[in-house]
């Protein structure tokens, strides 16, 4: 059987392709929140559920995911906590996800506390709306610079910090494509693949445990869907269509990326390159690949060729 | 560390205004200039020259020695570097001030801190009535910054303050966060009595309470989220200058329920 497929190869590592091809992502504004409870299960819990429903602003308004889990020392109440990062188009398309987000997922945790987790200048408001659960009876207390929002709750008190730091330099789109001819190796490789991702701060792979089955291209032939299935990259259409994949593909799983920073984007795709050709040609990955609208779309273009382990 | 030292001279009587003598109205000023600032409050016009023996050169710290209750505004609308008081400070030391730091080693008189808007005022000894209250035609009192007293406290502390901290080791004189409507009084040696009078908002903290009125309202005991992050705060920011961090559980008392009723007494013990 055939691997080849009508991009060029820049490299051959451990007997993966590296395609010479890059992913193209685009600007987007981004925060962060540090979320704590009693414990740790109840922060996971909390984190889990408010950035649900969160993997592409096509259909879900906000891309968040949960960036990693806080030691008690390193949060505001000394309490477990957990970082999540919300990405947007706009700042104006992120405040009311994160109003809805915090309102109906954090205030209404059991033990839930909701601060700041990205010290930036630029600033969202974070307490308005949740604040105003307490019908009047909420009170904040300002302690240095930061003003705390004091909610009364059935369990106690719902402590929000006012405001929540704002990026406008964030990157929404990094991505990997990884193709092989197992589909159970292939959905291995990419899962260590993900796992070394999440040990990069500042980035999130919001998609169901951070991997993707059905990449989209543009458009449609359907008036009114803004995005379709990636047709050069089914396996299933390879002759019908004018495939991207070689003859003996038979499943492909991208990663897709979002940073606070172009950097913790490139750094991620590092190493989750690294970890797929680490582990993957066992498993029967044969090449890797990076999605793009040929440059004209996105402002940050992810190159594999200078990504290599 | 550049700056200047005042050691107090002896033998002049009466009181004596010293809110000209702090690092951003001296800077740039000669040692002519600073000895003729006046700083007596009668006709006699007394200057610093003549109540001090003044050495060193302008900086950012100034260091008062041997200064008495009769010393007024020390470290009034300080702006940034550091004042210390090597001896008592009279009446409004700290008066406005915004930013930087003013040590005062002895007692302080009344008003210590009022309208202050920034920075850390530490006192050795004890201070005197309305401490971080509100100056006469201001609206507000303290708007920020902290206070820490190591002795007593008098009486209304935290007069229509709005932000802010007044941590004190010792106990409050009657009646301190009257009309406060936001900031925190912490006295690690109890509350005088009726605490809190007309108080709209803010929180004071104390072991003790010597007679609460009947317009605050028992809540019970809870376990607050916010005691976790005023505890990590103060201790972040004081180090050695923060009080015990709060226990688990504290009793609120809601009040003053004769007006808006959302500040609180939490009682520590």
């Amino acid at each position: 059987m055939s691997t080849a497929s009508p991009t060029k190869t820049a490299a051959m590592i451990n007997g993966i392709a590296i395609d010479d091809t890059f992913a193209e992502a685009f600007g987007m504004s981004g925060t962060g929140l540090i979320i704590t409870a009693d414990t740790p299960k109840w922060a996971m819990i909390c984190a889990t559920v408010m950035t649900g429903f969160g993997t592409s602003v096509i259909g879900c308004g906000a891309e968040c995911g949960i960036d990693r889990v806080m030691a008690p020392s390193e949060t505001p109440d000394g309490r477990p906590g957990v970082r999540v990062l919300m990405f947007g188009f706009s700042p104006d398309s992120l405040g009311p996800q994160l109003k809805n987000r915090v309102g109906q997922c954090v205030l209404t945790s059991p033990g839930s506390a909701c601060f700041n987790g990205l010290e930036s200048p630029k600033k969202l408001a974070l307490s308005a709306g949740p604040r105003f659960f307490g019908d009047g009876w909420q009170t904040a207390k300002k302690l240095g610079k930061k003003r705390y929002w004091r909610v009364p709750v059935m369990d106690g008190e719902f402590i929000i910090e006012d405001k929540a730091g704002l990026t406008t330099d964030a990157v929404g789109g990094g991505n990997l494509l990884i193709i092989g001819r197992d589909r159970a190796g292939l959905l291995e490789t990419t899962e260590a693949a993900v796992d070394a991702i999440a040990k990069v701060p500042d980035v999130i792979t919001p998609f169901p445990g951070g991997i993707v089955r059905s990449g989209s291209k543009v458009g449609s032939k359907y008036k009114g869907a803004m995005a379709s299935t990636n047709d050069a990259f089914c396996p299933v259409l390879r002759g019908a269509v004018k495939s991207e994949l070689g003859q003996d593909t038979i499943a492909v799983l991208e990663i897709v990326i979002d940073g606070l920073t172009s950097a913790a984007v490139a750094q991620s795709m590092r190493v989750g390159l690294k970890a797929v050709v680490d582990v993957g040609a066992a498993k029967g990955v044969t090449r890797v690949s990076a999605g793009n609208y040929g440059g004209k779309l996105g402002a940050h273009h992810y190159h594999l060729k200078d990504l290599l382990p | 560390m550049s700056g200047l030292t005042f050691k107090l001279r002896d033998g002049l009587a009466g009181r004596f205004d010293l809110s000209g003598l702090v690092p951003h109205k001296l800077a740039g000023l000669d040692a002519r200039d600073i000895a003729q600032i006046v700083v007596g409050k009668t006709r006699d016009h007394v200057n610093a020259g003549d109540l001090f023996e003044i050495t060193g050169e302008a900086g950012d710290t100034i260091t008062f020695i041997g200064t008495t209750a009769a010393c007024d505004g020390l470290g009034s609308d300080l702006a940034s570097g550091t004042i210390i008081v090597e001896g008592n400070a009279g009446a409004y030391a700290g008066r406005s001030m915004k930013s930087g730091r003013l040590d005062i080693r002895g007692s302080a008189g009344d008003f210590l801190a009022a309208g202050l808007t920034g920075g850390l005022v530490t006192v050795k000894g004890s201070a005197g009535d309305f401490v971080g209250a509100v100056l006469t035609g201001a609206k507000n009192g303290m708007a920020g910054g902290t206070v820490v007293v190591e002795g007593n406290i008098g009486e209304r502390a935290g007069d229509r303050m709005r932000r802010g901290t007044i941590i004190t080791r010792g106990k409050t004189g009657a009646s301190a966060g009257s009309r406060m409507l936001g900031g925190t009084i912490w006295a690690e040696g109890g509350l005088g009595a009726a605490p809190g009078p007309l108080l709209r908002r803010g929180t004071l903290i104390a072991p003790s309470v010597e007679r609460m009125t009947d317009t605050f309202a028992d809540c019970g005991l809870h376990d607050l989220g916010i005691a976790a992050i005023m505890s990590n705060y103060f201790t972040e920011t004081l180090g050695p200058l923060a009080p015990k961090p709060l226990p688990k559980l504290v009793r609120r008392y809601a009040g003053d329920l004769a007006t808006a009723g959302k500040g609180e007494i939490l009682i520590i013990a």
